[in-house]
Order: C-alpha cells, then sequence, then structure tokens
C-alpha cells in the first residue's frame, strides 16, 4: 500500500480546520493543520506536503505571503487557496495569474466534494516525481 | 422835619428857569421841543421794551428790561420836568426826579456791568442760525441713517429680533422683521410689548428664555442650534444672541439673528447616512469575509455529516455534534448581520444621554476580528468609569469606526510601502480617558501607519478631501466625523506621533463634554 498523499491545510478558524481535516482523513489522505501562515510555513520545512490548502486571511502571516514563500521554495507545489473574499489591493500578487501555478481558487463557503475535487485534479496533473 | 421837607418844596425865593433864558422865544422853543421830542422818545422806549417782554416771553433776563424801561421812563421825565420848570421854580421836585432817574440809571448801570459776561455768552442769531443748520444736518443724516438700518432690520434675510430684559429678570419681545415674522409664522403685533411666557405656547416658551438666560449669564454673545415648534410648524434654527448692555452695564436687551436650517440639516442627515452607507461599503468587504466563515463552516460539516449518513453511519453523538456546530455557526452569522442593521439604521433626531465608551467599545467589536486576520492588533483600554455624554450613540460610533478604518488603510498602505517580506503587524491603540479640563473625555485612536504629511493635516477634516486613490474613499469620512463630534459641543483633532520604536502614525483626539450619571440625574430632578 503505498503511502497516503500527506495535505497541509492552513486555516485559522478551528471548526474548518477540523471539518477539513475530518473528511481529507476520510479519504485516505494523511492532514497536517496550521494555524496561520507562519505555522503551515513551519510545518513544512518539518514536514513537506503534497499538496498546501491556505486559507487567505490569517493572523500573522496570510495566505498570500504564505504562497510567495512556498513558490520560493517549491515551483511544482501544488496549491490550492480557499477564501471567502480576495480583494485585490494594488501592488499585491494577483494569484489568478499562470506565474503561480499550480494553484487553483476556491470561495467559501466550499463544498468538501468541491474541494476532493480539486485536490485530485492538482495531484494527478503534477509531475510525477 | 415837616418844616424842613415844606422848605425843601417851597419855590418862593426862586425864579423860573425861563428868566435865566431871558425868555427868548428862539432859545424857549429849542429848549421845549427838543425836551419834548426826548421825552416822548424816552417814554416810547420802555413801551417798546415792555411789549417785546410780554410778547417774547422767552427773552432771558427779562427783569434787566423791566429796569431800562424804569430808567429810560425816569430820564423822559426829566425832560418833561425842564420843560415845567421854565415858568415854574419847582426845583425841589424837579431834583427829586433826577434822583430817582440817578438810582434807576445807577441801578441798571451795576446790573448791566455785572451781566455782561452771561450777556456776551448769549448766543448771537448768527450763531444760532449756525448751530441751527447743524442740527437740522445732523436730524438729517440722523434720519437716512435710521431709514438705513430700518432697510437692513426690514429687508435682511436673516430673521431678526429684539427681546428686553425686564428688570425682574423676565423677558420680553420688543420686536422682530419681517424675515423672522415670516420665517416663522409670528406676526410681530401679537407679540410686541409682550412676556416672551405669555406670547409663546408654554413648551417653546421654556426653551427659548432658557437660551436667553443663558446669554444674560454668559453676558457674550451665545450660538446655538435649537429645534422650536412654532406657527410654521416644527423647525430647526441656528440662532445667534447677543446682550446689550446700559450705560451702567446693565443687561437690557438681547439681539438676535435665527436662520432656519432645517432643510441644511436635513442635507447634513442626508450626508451623514451617505457617508455612512460608504463606510459600510468598505466594511462590506470585510463583511463578506466574515460572513463566509460560518457559512464555510456549515457546509463542510453539513456535506461531511450528509456523506456520512449515505455511508450509513448514523452516529448520533456525530450527529449531535454537527448540528450544534451549524446552530452555533448561524447564531454567529445573526451578530454580524444585526450588528451591520444596527450600524446602517437611521439615528432618531433626538440627541439622548448615553455611555461614550460603549459606543467606542461597540466600533471596536464591530472591526476588531477583521483587522486581527490582517494582523493589525487593536490595544483598548476604555476603563474610565462611568459617564454619559449628550448626542446620537451610533454616531459616535460611526466616527469611531471610521476612524479605525482610516488607521487600518494607514497601515496596509504602509506595509505595501514597505515591500516584499511578511507583513509587519499593525497596532491600533484605542483609549477612553478623563480629559485634561473637568467634565470632559477624551478619546484616542493611535495607529501606527507611517502618519500624515505634514502639508496635508490641517486640512484633513475639509469635505471632499482625502489621500486615497480615486475610488477608495468619498473624502467625506473625516468632515462627517468632524460635524458630528462638532454637534456634540466636543472636538476632534489629528496630529502624528513617534512612538519611540522606530514606529510613527497618527492619532485622533476626540475630547467631548461628559457629566457623570449622578450628577445629571440631580440635575434632572432639579430641573
Amino acid at each position: 500500500m503505498p503511502e497516503p498523499a500527506h495535505i497541509l491545510v492552513a486555516e485559522d478558524e478551528p471548526l474548518a480546520a477540523m471539518a477539513m481535516e475530518d473528511f481529507l482523513q476520510r479519504k485516505g489522505y494523511r492532514v497536517t493543520l496550521a494555524q496561520d501562515g507562519l505555522e503551515a510555513l513551519e510545518r513544512y520545512r518539518n514536514d513537506p506536503a503534497d499538496l498546501v490548502i491556505t486559507d487567505m486571511r490569517m493572523p500573522r502571516m496570510d495566505g498570500r505571503a504564505l504562497v510567495r514563500e512556498l513558490r520560493g521554495l517549491s515551483a511544482a507545489l501544488p496549491l490550492l487557496v480557499v477564501t471567502g473574499f480576495m480583494p485585490m489591493e494594488p501592488g499585491q500578487d494577483d494569484l489568478t495569474s499562470d506565474i503561480w501555478k499550480p494553484l487553483e481558487i476556491l470561495r467559501k463557503p466550499v463544498s468538501p466534494q468541491v474541494v476532493l475535487d480539486t485536490v485530485h485534479r492538482l495531484m494527478t496533473a503534477r509531475p510525477t516525481a | 422835619m415837616f418844616a424842613g421837607l415844606q422848605g425843601f418844596f417851597d419855590t418862593s425865593g426862586f425864579i423860573p428857569h425861563g428868566v435865566c433864558l431871558l425868555w427868548k422865544p428862539e432859545i424857549l422853543a429849542l429848549h421845549i421841543g427838543s425836551d419834548v421830542l426826548i421825552g416822548l422818545s424816552y417814554y416810547s422806549i420802555p413801551i417798546a421794551l415792555v411789549y417785546v417782554v410780554l410778547k417774547r416771553r422767552d427773552v432771558a433776563f427779562s427783569w434787566i428790561f423791566w429796569l431800562f424801561a424804569a430808567f429810560i421812563l425816569a430820564c423822559g421825565t426829566t425832560h418833561f420836568f425842564s420843560i415845567w420848570t421854565l415858568w415854574n421854580a419847582e426845583y425841589g421836585l424837579e431834583g427829586l426826579v433826577k434822583g430817582v432817574t440817578a438810582v434807576a440809571s445807577v441801578l441798571t448801570a451795576i446790573a448791566l456791568w455785572l451781566l455782561m459776561p452771561r450777556l456776551l455768552a448769549l448766543p448771537s442769531p448768527a450763531q444760532m442760525a449756525a448751530a441751527n443748520d447743524a442740527l437740522q444736518r445732523e436730524i438729517e443724516v440722523r434720519r437716512q441713517a435710521e431709514q438705513r438700518y430700518a432697510g437692513f432690520f426690514n429687508n435682511l434675510a436673516e430673521g431678526l429680533f429684539v427681546v428686553t430684559v425686564l428688570a425682574d429678570g423676565r423677558f420680553a419681545f420688543d420686536t422682530l422683521n419681517p424675515a423672522h415674522a415670516r420665517a416663522t409664522g409670528i406676526d410681530p403685533d401679537t407679540i410686541q410689548g409682550r412676556l416672551v411666557s405669555e406670547a409663546l405656547p408654554p413648551e417653546t416658551a421654556q426653551a427659548v428664555t432658557a437660551r436667553y438666560a443663558a446669554c444674560v449669564a454668559a453676558g457674550g454673545p451665545i450660538d446655538y442650534e435649537e429645534t422650536l415648534d412654532l406657527p410654521v410648524g416644527r423647525r430647526v434654527w441656528h440662532t445667534v444672541l447677543v446682550p446689550v448692555r446700559d450705560a451702567g452695564g446693565t443687561i437690557v436687551q438681547l439681539l438676535g439673528s435665527s436662520r432656519d436650517i432645517t432643510e441644511r440639516k436635513q442635507l447634513q442627515e442626508e450626508l451623514v447616512q451617505t457617508s455612512k452607507l460608504a463606510t459600510l461599503g468598505t466594511l462590506a468587504a470585510g463583511m463578506a469575509h466574515e460572513m463566509s466563515q460560518p457559512l464555510n463552516i456549515i457546509r463542510i460539516w453539513a456535506e461531511n455529516a450528509l456523506s456520512r449518513l449515505r455511508d450509513g453511519d448514523t452516529d448520533t453523538a456525530r450527529l449531535d455534534k454537527v448540528l450544534t456546530i451549524v446552530a452555533d455557526q448561524t447564531e454567529r452569522m445573526g451578530k454580524i448581520i444585526d450588528h451591520m442593521r444596527t450600524f446602517s439604521r437611521r439615528d432618531g433626531g433626538e440627541t439622548q444621554l448615553f455611555d461614550p465608551t460603549a459606543s467606542v467599545r461597540a466600533a471596536v467589536d464591530l472591526v476588531a476580528h477583521q483587522f486581527a486576520l490582517e494582523n493589525i492588533t487593536i490595544d483598548a483600554d476604555l476603563e474610565i468609569g462611568e459617564t454619559v455624554a449628550r448626542g446620537r450613540p451610533l454616531q459616535l460610533e460611526q466616527v469611531l469606526v471610521n476612524l479605525l478604518s482610516n488607521a487600518h488603510d494607514a497601515i496596509v498602505e504602509r506595509r505595501a510601502a514597505d515591500g516584499e517580506g511578511s507583513p509587519a503587524g499593525g497596532r491600533i491603540e484605542v483609549h477612553v480617558r478623563r480629559g485634561g479640563s473637568p467634565g470632559t473625555a477624551l478619546i484616542a485612536v493611535t495607529d501606527d501607519g507611517g502618519g500624515i504629511d505634514p502639508g496635508v493635516l490641517p486640512r484633513i477634516f475639509d469635505p471632499f478631501f482625502t489621500t486615497k486613490e480615486v475610488g477608495k474613499g468619498s473624502g467625506l469620512g473625516l468632515s462627517i466625523g468632524y460635524g458630528i463630534i462638532d454637534a456634540m459641543n466636543g472636538r476632534i483633532e489629528a496630529a502624528n506621533v513617534d512612538h519611540g520604536d522606530g514606529r510613527r502614525g497618527v492619532r485622533f483626539t476626540i475630547t467631548l463634554p461628559v457629566s457623570r450619571p449622578s450628577a445629571t440625574e440631580l440635575e434632572r430632578t432639579h430641573a
């Protein structure tokens, strides 16, 4: 049996994080939770994930900064941004731009099934290491 | 003695004066003619003088005219006596007449000299005419000035009125100008000279006399806004009262000018509402995020549970937990909606006594969570004990939300300017403290967003002034905030601050008049 894929979830809402963890684990993934961008980065460095799901607005380090940091660490890491609201401030990174791919954006409230489908799509599109 | 007197008038031994003239007819004729003419002339002069005195009752020093009359009459008599003594040698009697004339002459001469300075002081007819002309001109100038001022009073669009301050401290209406009569619907004739308390309905009278008394107590001009029920209906007025003092310094009159600002007030309310909606607009983005969080939780938990149910998992404990989470999250959403609803509600027209700290706390609560997500913390120190201010609590909350979102924007902008790297934290300090002078509270909002260009600092409260990009700010927030605080008789100021640790920012300080609730209750029972 192959090692289950490892997904890191950065989400500051504990209830949302728990629910994500619950359904991802049920579908056979190994899940690590982080409460903000900084913690996610730390956890990723200690235990690199195969895919990172991140919220946009979080204390200490937000999703945008986390995406930039992670992309700096790995150009091929699939990223899934789940956000309720994404204002485009001038001078900020436009995450819809192709330069950030592989990256998908989902709007809250998000359906677990859609998350799963997206995770699956991102994982299969990933060039086999 | 009697014999002496008889001897005095005795003519025997004297010869008539005509003898001295040797009865020469031409000499006699000359003497007699002259004396008759002189005597008649002398007799006519006092008649003329007396006539003048009787006709001109206003003649100054009329007694000297009588003295002159007596003197000249006596002089005339001596001349007639000279004719008489030509034939009759009654020189004793003639001497007596001369003596009387002498007395009258001396008295008149003395009186004349004594009176001289006062006579000289009497204005001459030319002087009188000149003075008269000057007076006429003065009257004309005054008449024109009066006409001019009456013209101002009657034609100015500003409502003007004059109130008399009576000795007993009560107030009576003197007059009001046509503009004020039109604006208020009060007929000047019906209130002129009447006590204010009698000329107006009780509630209106009570409201205005309180202001009049305040002006007298202040001893100087006062300026206020008031809502009055008048014959034209309920209107809002901006009134300025100026006390007028008499020579002794007592306030005897109040001059008032009033402008009907009902429409402007309504417009202001609209503007406040518009700005509130604009603030709401900027908040809406954050609210979308706020709402999406619980909605997201509900959806994931619900779909998870559904998926488990379909897989045959009917663990009731788990279902209980999921439904509890769902219920809690809907309550959380309800609270967000409630707060937005409260914030966007139109405030009632009347001011009320309220706790300003509660408004500050509500504003902080409204944005704190959203700011925290962007790594902006709000340090709130709101403990100053019980105080009350007069105004509209939601308006103060609106001002605070506006200041907080400005602080937020400044921090976000500063971060963007700082460039790449993980965003540094931002901190907003909110303090409510007792003011330096008694009866005031200070509300301070301090950010570390880098501060404001000192060049634009004086303009930040100007309407439509904004440093934000097009579409980012209406430029109305601070000016409306200024208006709201001003209406509460408070003031709002801005200054750059250096936090000392490399961080700099802006501090907005609101100074509000407040009182302790107990004192207010006391005031109420006294009223």
